[in-house]
Formats: C-alpha cells, sequence, structure tokens
C-alpha cells in the first residue's frame, strides 16, 4: 500500500532531492520544507518507489497537503 | 422467621444489575464495536478487584402480592477497583439502558462519583459513553423533583477533585453534554477513534438550532478533537484508551499529600548516547528531531506524551529520569519552528499546572524561538496565552531542570526556566532578544537599506550576528549552571534528581494553584 507524506505545517518547498520513480531508503530525505525561516526536511518512513511527487522548489503549500507517495 | 425471603432477593437483585440493559442491548453494543460499561472496567482494573458501590441502586416494579416483578439497575457503574496494585475509584455511564442518559439512580451514583474520590484520597477513572439529561425527564415516569435550592453546586466537587487526585478519563462511545463536561474536567483524556465522538450537542440538536447538518463524526470525532486539545489524546480503539490510562497513573502519586512513585530504576544513570553529539545540525535553519532526542535522554521507553496532536510546536508529556517521575516540556522545531502559538502555550500552561498540583519535577528541553507571529497569531490571542504561559512557569514550586538545546528567545522564552531552576546549555544553544533572522531586518533596516546589494548585506550582518552567539561566554557569565557536552545529558540531569530528593517531600500538599480544563 502507498504510503502519503502529508505536510504536518504549511509552507514553502525549499529543496526536492528525490524525482518520481525513484527507489528511496527508509529515512532518506526527500525534499525540504522553509516554515518560519526553519528548514524541515521530509523523510521517507519505509523504502520503496517514489511513485507521486506533487511538490516543486518554490511551492507555497497547505497543511495536510500530500506531497509524496512511496510505494 | 428468618430474613432468608429478602437474602434471595438481594441476591436476585444483583444478579439482574449484572444483566444492565438484557442481553438485547448488550449484543447491540457489542455490534457496533463497542464495549459495554462492565467490560470497560475489567479491562481496565487488575483482575477481579471491583469492588462496586451502589449494585442495588435503580428502579423496581412490584407486582400486587409484593413480588419482585422486575428491576432495573442504576445506569451507572461505580466502585472501588486497583491498577498495579494500586486502589482507584471507577465510574461510568452504562450505554445499554437509556443510552447513557440519567436515571434518576443513575445520576445519584455519577455525581457521587467525585465525591468518594475526594473523600478517600484515590485517583479517579471516567470511562464516558451517553448524553446528559433529556427532555423526557429521567424515564422513571414521574416528573422528577428539581433538586432543592440549597444543594451543593453540582460541579463543586468536579472542580475539588482535579485539585485533589489525579483525574483520568476516556470517551468511549459518543459523549455529549454533562458527560462531555466532566470528561474535559481531568488531567488526562483520550478517545477511542475508531468508536468515539465528543459534543457539545449532538447532530439532531445543532440541526435545529443552526441549521448545520452534520454527522457525530464531523462534528466531535477524534480529528476535530486531537487537533483542538478538548481531548489529549487519541487511542485506536477501547482496550487502548484502557491502557493509556492506566500508563498515565503509574507516573502520579494516590493524592496531592504523597509524591510520585519512584519507577524502576534499571537504566544506567551514566548512559551517555553518541547520537546527541550531532543530533542538532550545526546548519542553524535545519530543523532536527526532538523526540529522538528525549528518547535518548529519558529512562528507555519511559516518554508518555500527551497532547500530541495539538500545539504541536510544544511537545508535553511523563517520563522518568533514573526512575523519578518528572513533567518533560520541549519545542518541536519542525512545526512552526517550535513558536509559542495561543494554543502550543494553552497546552504547556495546563501541563504545568498539572505538575505542580501532583508535585512532578519539570525538565525542560528548550528550542524556543519566541512567540507565533502574523495576522493569524495576533487574532488568536497568542500574547495573552503566552504570557499566561511565562507567568504560570514564575508562579510553580516545584523543582525545574532546563537544557538550552538551541534557541532561547524572546519573551515566550522565559516560560521554559522555573524559578531557582537548574540550567544547562548544549553547544547549539542560541539567546537573546529574537533570532538574528528576525532581528537584524529590523535593527539594521538603515544599513541594509543604504548597502548596494541589501540582501547580501542582511545575509552578512545576521552571519557576524550569529558567529557572536558562541556558547562560551554564557558559561563565563555564570549565565547557565553548566555548558555540557550534549551526552551528557543524561548523567547530569539524574545527579540533578538525586539532589532535589530532599526538596520534594516539604511540597505535599494542595497546590496554591490548580489545574483548569
Amino acid at each position: 500500500m502507498a504510503t502519503k507524506i502529508e505536510l504536518e505545517t504549511g509552507g514553502s518547498v525549499w529543496k526536492v532531492l528525490v524525482k518520481q520513480g525513484d527507489q528511496v531508503e527508509e529515512g532518506q530525505t526527500l525534499f525540504i520544507m522553509e516554515v518560519m525561516k526553519m528548514e524541515v526536511p521530509y523523510d521517507a518512513p519505509a523504502a520503496g518507489t517514489v511513485t507521486a511527487l506533487n511538490v516543486s522548489e518554490g511551492d507555497v503549500l497547505e497543511e495536510d497537503f500530500v506531497a509524496a507517495e512511496i510505494d | 422467621m428468618s430474613w432468608e425471603p429478602e437474602a434471595d432477593e438481594i441476591k436476585r437483585r444483583r444478579a439482574l444489575a449484572l444483566e444492565q440493559g438484557g442481553a438485547d442491548a448488550v449484543a447491540k453494543q457489542h455490534e457496533k464495536g463497542r464495549l459495554t460499561i462492565r467490560e470497560r472496567v475489567e479491562g481496565l482494573l487488575d483482575p477481579g478487584t471491583l469492588d462496586e458501590v451502589g449494585v442495588g441502586a435503580g428502579a423496581s416494579e412490584r407486582g400486587e402480592d409484593g413480588e419482585l416483578k422486575s428491576f432495573s439497575p442504576a445506569n451507572f457503574v461505580l466502585g472501588f477497583g486497583k491498577i498495579d496494585g494500586r486502589r482507584v475509584i471507577v465510574g461510568g455511564e452504562d450505554f445499554t439502558m437509556k443510552g447513557g442518559s440519567p436515571s434518576d439512580a443513575g445520576l445519584r451514583k455519577s455525581v457521587y462519583t467525585e465525591q468518594l474520590a475526594i473523600q478517600y484520597r484515590l485517583p479517579l477513572i471516567r470511562l464516558h459513553e451517553g448524553a446528559g439529561g433529556s427532555v423526557g425527564g429521567s424515564g422513571s415516569g414521574r416528573p422528577s423533583l428539581p433538586a432543592p435550592v440549597f444543594a451543593t453546586a453540582r460541579f463543586k466537587s468536579v472542580a475539588q477533585v482535579m485539585a485533589t487526585v489525579p483525574v483520568a478519563t476516556a470517551a468511549m462511545g459518543a459523549v455529549a453534554g454533562l458527560p462531555a463536561g466532566r470528561l474535559v474536567a481531568s488531567h488526562f483524556s483520550v478517545m477511542s477513534k475508531s468508536t468515539a465522538q465528543v459534543l457539545t450537542a449532538g447532530p439532531a440538536v445543532v440541526e435545529r438550532a443552526m441549521g448545520e447538518k452534520k454527522t457525530k463524526e464531523e462534528l466531535g470525532g477524534a480529528a476535530v478533537h486531537t487537533k483542538n486539545g478538548t481531548v489529549d489524546n487519541a487511542s485506536e480503539d477501547e482496550p487502548d484508551a484502557l491502557a493509556q490510562i492506566r500508563r498515565f497513573l503509574s507516573y502520579l502519586p494516590d493524592h496531592v499529600w504523597e509524591l510520585p512513585p519512584i519507577g524502576p530504576q534499571d537504566d544506567p544513570v551514566d548512559r551517555q548516547e553518541e547520537a546527541l553529539i550531532d543530533i542538532v545540525p550545526r546548519e542553524r535553519r535545519r530543523a532536527f528531531d526532538m523526540r529522538r532526542a528525549l528518547k535518548l535522554i529519558l529512562d528507555q521507553d519511559s516518554f508518555f506524551e500527551m497532547g500530541k496532536g495539538y500545539g504541536r510546536s510544544q511537545i508535553t508529556g511523563l517520563a522518568r529520569l533514573n526512575g523519578q517521575a518528572v513533567g518533560v516540556w520541549a519545542n518541536d522545531g519542525k512545526f512552526l519552528a517550535g513558536s509559542m502559538t495561543a494554543d502550543g502555550a494553552q497546552k504547556a500552561r495546563r501541563f504545568m499546572e498539572m505538575c505542580q498540583t501532583f508535585h512532578l519535577p519539570i525538565v525542560s528541553f528548550v528550542d524556543e524561538p519566541g512567540f507565533m507571529i502574523g495576522s493569524k497569531a495576533e487574532q488568536e490571542a497568542t500574547i495573552r496565552h503566552g504570557a499566561n504561559a511565562v507567568l504560570t512557569a514564575a508562579l510553580t514550586t516545584v523543582p525545574w531542570a532546563s537544557v538550552m538545546v538551541r534557541r532561547s528567545f524572546g519573551v515566550a522564552q522565559a516560560a521554559h526556566y522555573g524559578p531557582e531552576g537548574y540550567v544547562l546549555a548544549w553547544p547549539s544553544a542560541e539567546s537573546g532578544p529574537l533570532p538574528v533572522e528576525g532581528g537584524v531586518a529590523v535593527a539594521f533596516h538603515r544599513e541594509i537599506a543604504a548597502a548596494e546589494d541589501p540582501d547580501a548585506k542582511r545575509k552578512e550582518l545576521e552571519e557576524m550576528l550569529a558567529k557572536r552567539q558562541s556558547p562560551f561566554p554564557r558559561a563565563e557569565a555564570f549565565s547557565v549552571h553548566e555548558l555540557i557536552d550534549p551526552r551528557e545529558t543524561r548523567p547530569m540531569l539524574c545527579r540533578w534528581v538525586d539532589r532535589i530528593q530532599p526538596l520534594l517531600p516539604p511540597l505535599v500538599g494542595p497546590s496554591a494553584f490548580s489545574v483548569r480544563p
């Protein structure tokens, strides 16, 4: 089952470190948000393939946005 | 002639009381995936320890010959029992009768719950499912006589009990009206995600009054109430809710005239975790996992988080350091940079009040950038709630240890340090009136505006000021007790715990202030 990576807070996307289709390890950083001048990394909760990636650098997004899916 | 007939009837009535709303009503309760109140009580207590109060309360009907025709027990189960060998009071509505809406006897037993806990000085657990009063009355068929004007105020004992003994509550099904009010009048509340909703008023009343059409789950499901702080924790199901209550109580004394019990002392006090040396990134803007730091420092698996779903920039929970129960408060830099929001401040304030009430030393791990700012924060009265938290900390009398993990800024940081507290600083500690990133833009706005490349100038100034944030002057000035290697945090805190032991016994008794829901 695909795991959804949802944003815990609103903010802007600072860096995207993976591409759709990439194989990722558990704990690997997928993308980094900037929230209140702090960089907040979002890490893969489990190993798998990035099946969806809905963030691009510079995007300003709201809380609960589904940023990526890993299967 | 002996009293054998009456003795037989007592036995019959007791047996009938155990049948609750009858086999059909119990089956219906199970179909909905919910336990009955008796199953809940059994699941909560050590096996066989329920010592019930008022089993015979209820209403009966007799035939013309005086023979007992029927007996319906009070729809509130109340009793003494034991959790991990310690005596407690437990009570809860019986949903299989009248949907938990109080019968005459049910209401009497229910309002007696708090009095019993105060009188016997025992922790109180309420397991709620049901609604409050009904315009249809108590179901006895007679108009009920209103309480006398001189009756003791109903909620006086509900308030007093919170200043006297630990109160833990659970929402197991739909909880509305009076039971909802009592659910939140507690030091710890939990709701079962799969079965519970908490409602000031249910969908029918809401639709009639407000024209708003919503389901119970939409109005008051766990997704709503764990995010707004109405309920502290969500549980997967009912047994998980009961397990969380047992866990919560394990850190607390039976009442305010006692100290919290000392737990197992099987985690070495001198354990130093290597991972702590680089857990805070040198890149000042990079957030880190505070919960992981807590796990590495506190007694193994001892951290019990409360209120994870709301006020999320602040982390609060109970834990142990060499067996000593402590209240733990930390910032989560991953959530709104760890800043003090209005809800975070209310969560922290309520948490400090609980620690103060039950003589739990507070250990704070500080990474506080200051109050949350912006128009949303202003609308939420952040400064009022934040100042309340700051003043609450200032009024506490329990021992405090504060570890400056990273940022400690503004007025908000003051909430993280108690009076005469023990202060440790990691090399990553930064402090001041406000973080350089915000402060530079304000303090040097003329210089920045006049520069050829204002952005570069601002960054240059930020860099320069950040470099001044060296941890050593802080230690030289004795503005912290010790500047430490982060790996030494556990040994240092465990030594502190040993040092404060003589300070704890004089704290017993009611606190000058206590928790308000």
